[in-house]
């Protein structure tokens, strides 16, 4: 395997953008750097700034108000970057589907790469898709 | 013959103890660093990234080297460019003042010891320089808060580097080095509170927990390091590594005998990397102890605390040279 494609794979910096959710799904992934699942095993940190990430975690229904914002953020993202819709409303909007002010899933707004459907998902549902996307990228 | 002396000195240079030797042990002691903090919190930290891990910071460094590097159009071009390029040469200079394999170190002068420190107060300067060209809000309140800081710490850092320098009667650290090997002792006895003032401060230079006000992930995204990306990044990342080793390996030199021990058939070395690792694993401890302080905190209880300290100790020092009559 080629060694960036490998160095890719195996540290992930993931950054994570709440685009209007109710806090569950945030409050699932905090749950997955935690003693108890430790996705730093994987060689991810959840990074302050867009600037320094790779993934891009994506939860909640965008909203009309966050949409230019989530737009600008993936932007500034340097490639090569990948995204995570993490939470029904990210995946599809959810209950908040056809209501007049979201736009209903992030894929609406940026590419996704994976969808972690749940309301909010498990963080091992979450490590499951964090392992999909590394597969992603040894396909790619 | 004059051309295996040359070569001799740049193979040194270059390679042991020099440039890679050093980038080497800067990504191990990352990986330690990582490894033992995740531990203290009950964490298994990476572990499959090579054998238990230990490539992960190779492959944090590769990664980064290969992404894309973004330069804001808004960013002053010029210093932007320059400030991970001369902020990893900073910490590289200073460690080939400081003796890892013998007593002896790759460049040793009288007055060395003023060099580091000058260095030192370099690599805070560059940080707030970084900050500042970065035009973002978040860069240069980061970058004030690394200068503010700098004002506290590198007072009683400095005075307490002077308690070992008034023993050698020196202020090279190589003879430093020396006086402790020749005298069988190490400076940390007669300067316990120095040592401890030095580790607070370098605990603030590193930008560690207790003092990482600069990079505050909670207040200010990343501090003066938010517009830094890709290869940038790295070097900046692999230069905050090397200045690990750098606190390390000075602590070890001036307070802890350096790369000599009390067992003679084990090589200086490894004398050395026992007691960087110790004073590597003290690091993490405190950083996985302590939460963070505000910068008005950590300034007045530098001015307040910690210099009267150091002064008390070289007050000691001297009371106790006379004392001992040395």
């Amino acid at each position: 395997m080629n060694l960036v494609k490998w160095s890719r794979i195996k540290s992930p910096w993931v950054f994570h953008f709440n685009a209007g959710g109710c806090n569950g799904c945030d409050i699932e992934i905090l749950a997955s750097l935690m003693p108890r699942y430790d996705i730093e095993r994987f060689g991810m940190i959840l990074r302050g700034s867009p600037r320094h990430a790779d993934v891009m975690l994506v939860t909640g229904t965008v909203t009309r108000q966050i949409y230019p914002r989530l737009r600008r953020i993936y932007d500034q993202i340097p490639d090569p970057k990948f995204t995570l819709a993490l939470g029904s409303c990210a995946c599809s909007g959810g209950v908040f589907q056809q209501c007049y002010n979201v736009h209903e899933g992030a894929d609406k707004a940026i590419p996704v790469d994976v969808y972690v459907p749940g309301c909010p998902p498990r963080p091992q549902a979450i490590i499951d898709g964090a392992v999909k996307l590394l597969q992603k990228i040894s396909k790619s | 013959m004059a051309w295996e002396v040359g070569l001799l000195a740049l193979l040194s240079t270059l390679i042991y103890p020099g440039i890679i030797f050093l980038v080497v042990i800067a990504l191990f002691y990352q990986w330690v660093d990582r490894r033992f903090y995740a531990k203290l919190q009950n964490r298994y930290g990476p572990i499959y990234t090579g054998p238990r891990g230990i490539l992960q910071p190779v492959a944090d460094l590769i990664k980064l080297l290969a992404k894309e590097d973004i330069e804001p159009s808004a960013v002053d071009k010029q210093i932007f460019r320059a400030v991970p390029v001369l902020i990893l040469t900073m910490p590289l200079t200073a460690l080939f003042m400081i003796p890892i394999t013998g007593t002896w170190a790759l460049a040793s002068f009288e007055g060395d010891l003023i060099f580091i420190i000058f260095l030192m107060t370099l690599i805070a300067i560059l940080a707030f320089l970084g900050g500042w060209s970065s035009t973002n809000i978040f860069s240069t309140l980061g970058g004030m808060r690394a200068a503010l800081q700098a004002l506290g710490y590198e007072v009683p850092m400095a005075v307490s580097f002077m308690g070992p320098a008034i023993l050698a009667g020196s202020l090279s650290v190589s003879k430093i080095v020396q006086w402790q090997a020749s005298h069988g002792l190490w400076a940390i006895l007669l300067n316990p509170l120095g040592f401890g003032i030095v580790i607070v401060a370098f605990l603030a230079e590193l930008e560690r927990i207790p003092f990482d006000i600069p990079e505050a992930e909670t207040e200010i995204v990343a501090g003066w390091q938010t517009e830094f990306s890709g290869r940038k990044l790295a070097l900046i990342r692999l230069a905050l590594d090397l200045e690990l080793v750098l606190a390390s390996g000075l602590v070890t030199a001036l307070f802890l005998g350096g790369p000599t021990g009390p067992i003679p058939i084990i090589p200086g070395i490894a004398w050395f990397m026992i007691k960087t690792l110790v004073l590597v694993l003290i690091f993490s401890n405190l950083r996985a102890l302590f939460a963070r302080f505000r910068i008005d905190q950590m300034v007045s209880g530098s001015w307040k605390y910690l210099v009267p300290l150091s002064i008390l100790q070289i007050v000691m020092l001297e009371l106790l040279l006379g004392w001992l009559s040395f």
